[in-house]
């Protein structure tokens, strides 16, 4: 009971007067700019129409680590990590805002070439979206998109290499023609990893990548992104906030679409600096 | 406390217990109702093909008559056979059958048994072959479309009729020398139109009607699918989709023979193409079936889910590919559903040929686009508007020809549907 009047005085208070902390809010607490960052965002706003998604919020990603962002529905995660390939582009009323530098290079100037910026930041959505295509047609699609792999061998070796670091290689090596909605949700999920790295992105973009998967497979799935950090730079939204402490090394916590703290995931988790992000993780809302 | 709500949980089953048999009635009768309307459509839908069955199919037999034709060498010059006086050798084989008639009506009532198609059959045979000449040959010759309708019962036997009784008793006394029989119509499959209906034949129209839709397949189909792919996946969507979109529907429901007018307007009287041409009807016909290929190809295209569109875009897809790598061979079966139903629309339409006269009486098989032609459902209503008694059953089996038509078009459409479905 408690909880749920507590939640019901946060959306209150938002929707009343969008700054309801607004120093404390606005000002991320944590450590959000790093001195080497692969990704640096800065003051990125979100607009679908005339509501605010996601305000001002500024933080730089380094490489090689998986960074969880975790927070309560509708806070705008997954907005901000759709802003990183610009998949917003694809809303007609989406409207970014701020700078996002990829490697010192600013990826949200409409001259940007999104195909090419795509083929650097892969995504993994939250449902396993695999084409009705083949297994092997499925992971071969985006090299042979972006002329990767000039000859059919190179293609193949391709296939193989992503799949086997997918994990999934074992599982369907005997039937890569089969189609790729054949597989079982969590196959699905690592087919679709597979298919993500095989273009060779330098940074993984990762919607609720286990939100429709059993716990066997949301392990095989962890384990696969713990070993993809040593090639990639991960982003991984997650409402598991075990997941979160599993498997990634820095955590960001939103709040009605404000970024409230981003610390070292040990720390998040076990002495937040945020009042609202203490209410999260304890369990008091969300 | 705990009797409270025993008592609001009694009374909670009580209630529901109360409107169920309620319920169960309103489900039963809506049941019944649907029955009956499936029982009532099903019931005319047999009337209907029970009537033009009965009424079409003698139509696919004629009748034929044997004569012992003489080619006589005097009637057939060799140096010009082609023209050769064939009706005259008709005639005298004719007499040959009842040497004691003499008189013209006598002889004119006699000539009248048999087919004046008879004489070409005569020439094509003399020309192909003529070691006929000088021979007796017996032949079975096509029989006018009076005598076809007394055989098959159409046409009382008494001479108060159209026959009289001399004729009614060369009748009977063929049949008993075995010289009437009747066979299948091939004439019906190989010829166009004519005047007499025993030579009248169905394959003006059907080649019309093919030539016809083969334009409008070709314009429609890409036309369609292009523009409800660009409506549907690249056209910001604003006012102006919201004006198109609407513009769309309602030119779907547009009276089909305004159609007719525009393309008289445009493709005849401006543009100057042949009247009658199936380039035409077809170009009529694109203009009228395009709504309908746009519209059933834009909810085929939502309705392929957007994550398919998400990954392959995620994965670095330019909109084009995303659109012919993914999205179009997914909407292709709801695509090709419409196309067909556009397209049987199409085939079925008569009001918009009136109006660049595809609407005549055209006796040559059109053999290109630009030839006079006819189409099916305008050789429907022709026929059923001419009063002789043969034609009313030719009416009925060109409606079965049409039918079958029909058939088959809707059967390669779910064929291919089912060969492109997919499932996701």
């Amino acid at each position: 009971m408690n909880m749920m009047l507590k939640k019901q005085f946060y959306e209150n208070t938002a929707t009343e007067s969008k700054l309801p902390d607004a120093d404390g809010i606005r000002q991320t607490v944590g450590e959000p700019f790093l001195e080497n960052s692969r990704i640096s965002c800065r003051e990125i706003d979100v607009f679908y129409g005339q509501k605010a998604a996601i305000n001002k919020v500024s933080l730089d990603i380094g490489s090689n680590e998986v960074i969880a962002m975790i927070g309560p529905s509708g806070c705008g995660k997954s907005t901000f990590l759709r802003c990183l390939n610009r998949m917003n582009d694809t809303i007609d009323s989406c409207r970014v805002t701020g700078s996002i530098l990829l490697d010192g290079e600013d990826i949200n100037r409409t001259d940007v070439d999104v195909v090419l910026l795509r083929a650097r930041v892969g995504m993994v959505f939250q449902k396993p979206n695999p084409f009705p295509k083949s297994i092997w047609e499925n992971v071969a699609y985006g090299p042979k998109i972006h002329g990767l792999a000039p000859k059919k061998n190179d293609l193949d070796e391709i296939v193989e290499t992503s799949l086997r670091r997918a994990g999934l290689w074992d599982e369907v090596k005997d039937r890569l023609d089969e189609l790729g909605i054949g597989l079982s949700g969590g196959q699905q999920q690592r087919l679709c990893i597979a298919r993500t790295i095989a273009v060779s992105p330098e940074v993984i973009l990762m919607d609720e990548p286990c939100s429709a998967l059993d716990p066997i497979a949301t392990a095989k799935i962890e384990d696969l992104i713990s070993g993809l950090r040593e090639k990639f730079t991960i982003i991984i939204v997650t409402h598991s906030m075990q997941q979160a402490s599993r498997i990634s090394q820095r955590t960001a916590y939103f709040h009605l679409g404000n970024l409230v703290e981003v610390s070292t995931t040990r720390q998040l988790f076990t002495n937040p600096r945020h009042q609202l992000t203490e209410d999260y993780i304890t369990g008091r809302f969300g | 406390m705990t009797e409270k709500k025993k008592y609001n949980l009694h009374s909670v089953t009580d209630r529901v217990h109360s409107g169920l048999s309620r319920r169960y009635r309103a489900e039963k009768c809506f049941r019944r109702f649907g029955v009956c309307a499936i029982g009532l459509s099903l019931f005319f839908l047999v009337i209907l093909f029970a009537d033009i069955m009965h009424k079409g199919l003698p139509a696919f037999l004629q009748t034929q008559i044997k004569l012992a034709v003489f080619f006589d060498p005097e009637l057939l010059p060799l140096e010009n056979l082609e023209t050769a006086d064939f009706n005259a050798l008709l005639k005298s084989s004719c007499r040959a059958l009842f040497p004691g008639v003499k008189g013209r009506r006598s002889k004119k009532s006699l000539y009248k048994l048999v087919s004046d198609g008879a004489a070409y059959e005569l020439r094509k045979q003399v020309l192909r072959n003529h070691k006929l000449i000088g021979t007796t040959q017996d032949l079975w010759l096509i029989a006018d479309d009076e005598l076809d309708m007394l055989m098959k019962g159409n046409i009382a036997r008494n001479p108060t009729g159209r026959f009289n009784q001399q004729q009614l008793y060369w009748i009977e006394k063929l049949e008993q020398d075995g010289r009437l029989r009747r066979r299948f119509n091939l004439t019906f499959f190989t010829s166009g139109d004519s005047r007499d209906p025993e030579l009248s034949g169905i394959l003006g129209a059907l080649s019309g009607t093919v030539l016809t839709l083969l334009i409008t397949l070709m314009f429609s189909f890409p036309i369609g699918i292009g523009a409800a792919i660009y409506l549907e996946e690249f056209l910001k969507k604003g006012r102006f989709s919201d004006f198109l979109e609407v513009n769309i529907n309602n030119l779907a429901a547009v009276p089909s023979i305004i159609f007719g007018l525009l393309g008289l307007g445009i493709f005849i009287n401006f543009f100057g193409l042949p009247r009658s041409a199936p380039l035409v009807g077809g170009l009529v016909l694109t203009l009228m079936t395009l709504p309908t290929i746009i519209i059933s190809s834009r909810a085929a295209i939502k309705a392929v889910p957007p994550s398919i569109r998400e990954a392959a875009l995620g994965l670095g897809a330019s909109p084009v590919q995303v659109v012919f790598h993914h999205v179009l061979p997914l909407a292709l079966p709801g695509m090709l559903t419409g196309t067909i139903i556009g397209m049987a629309r199409a085939l079925g339409e008569t009001a918009p040929l009136l109006m660049i006269g595809m609407v005549a009486f055209i006796v040559d098989i059109p053999k290109s686009f630009n030839s006079a032609a006819t189409v099916l459902p305008v050789q429907i209503y022709l026929w059923a508007d001419s009063p002789e008694r043969a034609f009313t059953e030719r009416t009925s089996a060109a409606i079965i020809v049409l039918l079958v038509f029909l058939v088959l078009m809707n059967a390669s459409a779910v064929y291919l549907r089912r060969k492109f479905e997919r499932r996701w």
